[in-house]
């Protein structure tokens, strides 16, 4: 396993958003998903999910329902808002200009300036 | 974020607040449960996976706070946690929360009950339609303003652009048959469009028309709907039925509503004026209130600079009537309500005072158990709550005890106010109608918050400041003394304030006592007076009438009990009353040479009934007719005003009519005597001028001035009021003509003092429930400084200072917190009283004595809390106190 990472502050509410616009997981399938996807290198704070799962509820990027989960248990699932798709268009775009500009300064050299 | 959503998250906030906690445990039980099934596939033992799955979730409760603050649910969650625990804080303590609700529900209570009288009488807006564009119109003469001739009236109609409506009415009253019984009813005599200007219509029938507004037109009547309830027992079919008006039978044309009365005067009908050209033409009488309308978009100021030219015209006009005679608008509002502004104003500032008194009380209260929860506090501050958090809990404990107090205060308002609406002055218009209604609850409402956050928000500070290591590093838990000044500062605040509203209760009482001891200038003991008004069908004739009333003298004077009867035009304080401007003789026509002088038509033997003094000269005798000298009796300010420095007996002066020549032609008037001022106006007003003449020699128009009504004045033998007796020997003489407001001379004096006695009696309570609030502020404050310093004192009676000494040491710290605050009370004190001036008789807002007495009594008062925590000091046992620490 490679060295696991800090999550930046802010990013966890796009990762779960993210997470969430690939189909309705519970709370503890978005933790999975999103270790799946980083390949375990992030380090998240389980409880901390929650929290920001209300915040992006009470937001109305994310909706909930009750269902079952895989081994027949009664969870909660989360599913993406239209409104949550927007937000994550505009999170990622802001996300990938904002590492763009970041990765252009710290990889300019001296000659450069 | 839509506001739909929000709104959904609020809603599953606030009504499924339980359901979303346990929703959450299911959440976070399955994502552990889910968690620790993974890691029992990787072959751990259930009960270690279930372990470790609980500790990499994290804190539990901290995720669910978070959750619940990420919903915004915590802050009402919160806060009803507060109430409950602020409920069982005060549970604990029931001294302080009795003492406390006790305090605020009397700020609170008379703060609202004063409240819902403002807002009947003076906020309320009067039941007219746009009342702001409805303006009364004056004419003004010599600095005065007065009611308008009814020439003017007509000539301002005519003139003037600005208004919609200028309608006119007169008071009046007639005597009405309605069920067999005489019966005396209040009304006014106006124009046709009268109820236009107000914008009323009538809740049945119709008000009269321009054409029954004219001379020579059957009799109609408008009736209000409480003397068609009262008097007509709310007949159906009352509309076009004729009821005896006068003794003329006069049909019912319209019903107006209950909240109908515009000029706030308990008007129950009203005729039409119809005036004969020869009154249009009359600009001499002036007894009209001119009511107008503005159109939409005139401004009062328009309006009254359109009249300042109509008052220049009608003055080179009629220059004997109208020189120098000026005519002005007012809010019709703002001159009906004024009289109640000032005193209103002053009791409203009067509990506002006693409120935040109550306040400085329940603050100081506060402090002291602030100190002593200092350790609840630090450990609530050890165990992770923010500064913030505690002020919102402490906070919240007041809200508790502001509403505790709030629903007292309401219950004692209630109280309070049926209890000033039965003693109020009857002449406060629409206090009535007071009642603790949806805005007074409301202001109660708002004022207990207010007060909440007023008397909570300083304790409430100081403790979320408390820093945690002193408080445990202390021993007695108590962390020092050093910060008392805001303690100090609300006693200070709370003895400024008291000796305020003490000083403008001295002020009053002192004024009504001084009113008290006036002279009213005639023996009021033993007089009895009443008003008897013949209507025009059947004594129209003046000797007809003359002779009615003199027939009822001599009935009445041979009554049993009876010592004397006479009439007057107008009895002393009886209110009213016709006034005239004299000439003396051998001085030129000329307005500027008239003295205003109130007059008097009385029968021979009135001087000698209410036993007004005759200070040189001759009474008046049945041989004084108008076949004899013309004959006049002046009171001594009329005398000095006219013949300063001269003796007037055998001097004349023209009045009251127009000899055969016209109006030019003086009719003189000798006068015979001189008697002593009579205070007609009312005890605490300067006399005025005025004469009397004789009944047999007033002039026929007379009786049209004084509407053939007069005040019938009998001395009795005793104290009884023979009210039967008198309605039945005026009835015999005059058939079907009732008596009314028949009372005794002292009562109707104590009834023109009412309002000054009943601000006096309201102030009075509250000067002294003030004082009393601030002497249990004093006690307070003196008696923990004492507990405080126990160790101290100890030292000091150990070091052998003398029980006098320490009384002295804390009763001198009582008396400095009281000096200052009685220095800033009568700095501004003597700021404020200055707006009391009016209210007051003979005493100056300054009065020296008055600020000084009441200075003593809070000082002296303030001794006696203070001397009480100063004996306990004195008993400190000094190896108690040693021990202790």
């Amino acid at each position: 396993m490679d060295k696991q990472l800090d999550l930046l502050q802010g990013t966890l509410d796009m990762l779960i958003l993210k997470a969430a616009s690939l189909g309705p997981l519970h709370g503890y399938g978005i933790l999975l998903r999103i270790q799946q996807i980083s390949k375990d290198r992030l380090e998240i704070q389980q409880g901390s999910l929650y929290p920001a799962l209300y915040r992006l509820e009470h937001q109305g990027w994310i909706t909930s329902e009750w269902g079952e989960s895989e081994n027949k248990r009664k969870a909660k699932f989360y599913r993406l808002t239209t409104a949550g798709k927007r937000r994550l268009q505009a999170e990622t775009e802001n996300w990938n200009s904002m590492a763009d500009v970041i990765a252009g300064i710290l990889g300019t050299k001296p000659e450069e300036v | 974020m839509t506001l739909w959503s929000r709104f959904r998250s609020w809603w599953s906030v606030t009504l499924r607040r339980a359901r979303m906690e346990s929703e959450m445990d299911a959440e976070i039980r399955f994502h552990i449960e889910a968690y620790a099934a993974d890691l029992m596939r990787g072959g751990i033992p259930r009960q270690e996976a279930m372990r470790r799955a609980r500790i990499e979730f994290g804190g539990i409760e901290r995720v669910k706070e978070e959750g619940r603050e990420a919903r915004g649910v915590s802050f009402l969650d919160e806060f009803f946690q507060d109430l409950r625990h602020g409920q069982r804080v005060l549970r604990k303590s029931p001294g302080f929360a009795i003492v406390a609700v006790l305090t605020l529900a009397l700020g609170i209570g008379a703060t609202t009950a004063i409240f819902s009288v403002v807002n009947a009488v003076l906020l309320r807006p009067l039941a007219i339609e746009d009342s702001a564009r409805v303006v009364l119109l004056q004419e003004q003469w010599k600095g005065s303003a007065g009611d308008v001739s009814v020439g003017n009236f007509n000539d301002i109609k005519k003139q003037s652009s600005s208004y919609a409506e200028v309608s006119c009415s007169n008071n009046a009253s007639f005597n009405l048959e309605t069920q067999g019984i005489p019966e005396r009813v209040d009304g006014e005599i106006a124009t046709f469009n009268y109820f236009a200007t107000f914008g009323v219509q009538p809740i049945a029938g119709r008000v009269f028309t321009a054409d029954e507004d004219k001379p020579g037109h059957a009799p109609v009547v408008v009736i209000s709907e409480r003397f068609w309830r009262t008097s007509l027992h709310a007949d159906s079919a009352v509309i076009g039925k004729p009821i005896r008006v006068n003794g003329l039978p006069t049909t019912v044309v319209g019903v107006m509503p209950k909240s109908f009365d515009p000029l706030l005067s308990n008007s129950n009908l009203w005729v039409p004026e119809a005036f004969t050209p020869a009154q249009l033409a009359d600009h001499d009488d002036h007894y009209l209130n001119v009511m107008a309308r503005l159109k939409p978009g005139v401004t009062t100021a328009q309006a009254q600079s359109e009249l300042a030219v109509i008052a220049q015209r009608l003055q080179q006009e009629y220059p004997l009537d109208d020189a120098d005679r000026g005519l002005r608008i007012q809010q019709l509002a703002s001159v009906l309500l004024g009289d109640q502004r000032l005193s209103l104003r002053m009791m409203l500032a009067a509990v506002g005072f006693l409120l935040l008194i109550a306040c400085a009380n329940i603050a100081n209260l506060q402090l002291a158990r602030s100190r002593t929860r200092q350790r609840e506090i630090a450990l609530r501050a050890a165990l992770g709550a923010s500064p913030n958090r505690i002020v919102r809990q402490l906070l919240t404990e007041n809200v508790v005890l502001g509403l505790a107090g709030g629903a007292a205060g309401v219950l004692l308002a209630y109280w309070a106010l049926s209890w000033i609406i039965v003693h109020g002055p009857a002449e406060m218009p629409r206090l009535d109608q007071s009642r603790i209604d949806a805005s007074a609850l409301a202001f109660a409402c708002g004022v207990t918050l207010l007060s909440s956050f007023l008397f909570g928000l300083a304790p409430a500070l100081r403790s979320a400041a408390t820093r945690l290591n002193e408080v445990f590093k202390s021993t007695s838990g108590i962390v020092g003394g050093s910060r008392d000044h805001v303690r100090s500062l609300l006693v200070v605040g709370e003895v400024a304030l008291a000796l305020v509203l003490m000083v403008g209760a001295g002020l009053l009482i002192r004024s009504a006592l001084l009113v008290s001891h006036v002279d009213p200038g005639f023996d009021t003991s033993n007089v009895v007076v009443g008003r008897v008004g013949l209507p025009d069908a059947g004594y129209h004739d003046p000797v007809v009438a003359r002779q009615t009333f003199e027939r009822m003298i001599s009935a009445i004077a041979a009554l049993p009990g009876v010592e004397s009867a006479a009439v007057v035009s107008r009895a002393p304080l009886a209110g009213g009353g016709s006034s005239n401007g004299l000439l003396a003789e051998g001085k030129p026509l000329d307005l500027a040479n008239l003295v205003n002088s109130q007059l008097q038509i009385v029968s021979p033997s009135y001087l000698s009934t209410a036993r007004v003094p005759l200070k040189s000269g001759r009474d008046f005798t049945p041989q004084d007719t108008r076949e004899h000298t013309f004959v006049a009796i002046v009171n001594e300010t009329l005398a000095r005003a006219m013949w300063p420095g001269e003796n007037p007996i055998g001097k004349r002066f023209a009045c009251c009519e127009a000899g055969p020549k016209g109006r030019m032609d003086p009719v003189w008037h000798e006068i015979v005597g001189v008697v002593a001022d009579v205070r007609a106006q009312g005890l605490d007003r300067q006399p005025q001028p005025a004469f009397y003449i004789p009944l047999a020699q007033m002039p026929a128009a007379a009786w049209d001035w004084i509407g053939r009504t007069m005040d019938l004045v009998v001395r009795t033998r005793g104290s009884v009021v023979p009210v039967r007796e008198l309605q039945s020997t005026v009835a015999s003489v005059a058939p079907a003509v009732p008596i009314y407001r028949l009372s005794s001379m002292q009562q109707k004096i104590s009834s023109t003092l009412e309002r000054s006695h009943f601000d006096t009696f309201l102030l009075a309570i509250f000067a002294a429930t003030a004082l009393l609030l601030s002497s249990v502020g004093i006690y307070g404050v003196l008696s923990y400084m004492v507990a405080q310093r126990t160790r101290d004192i100890g030292i000091r009676i150990a070091l052998g200072a003398s029980q006098r000494q320490i009384v002295w040491d804390v009763l001198g710290i009582g008396v400095r917190l009281v000096g200052i605050g009685l220095a800033i009370g009568l700095a501004s004190a003597l700021a404020a009283t200055r707006l009391l001036s009016s209210l007051l008789y003979g005493v100056r807002p300054t009065d020296a004595v008055t600020f000084i007495s009441v200075s003593l009594i809070l000082l002296v008062v303030a001794l006696i809390a203070g001397y009480l925590p100063a004996r306990r000091a004195t008993r400190v046992d000094p190896i108690v106190a040693l021990r202790y620490e």
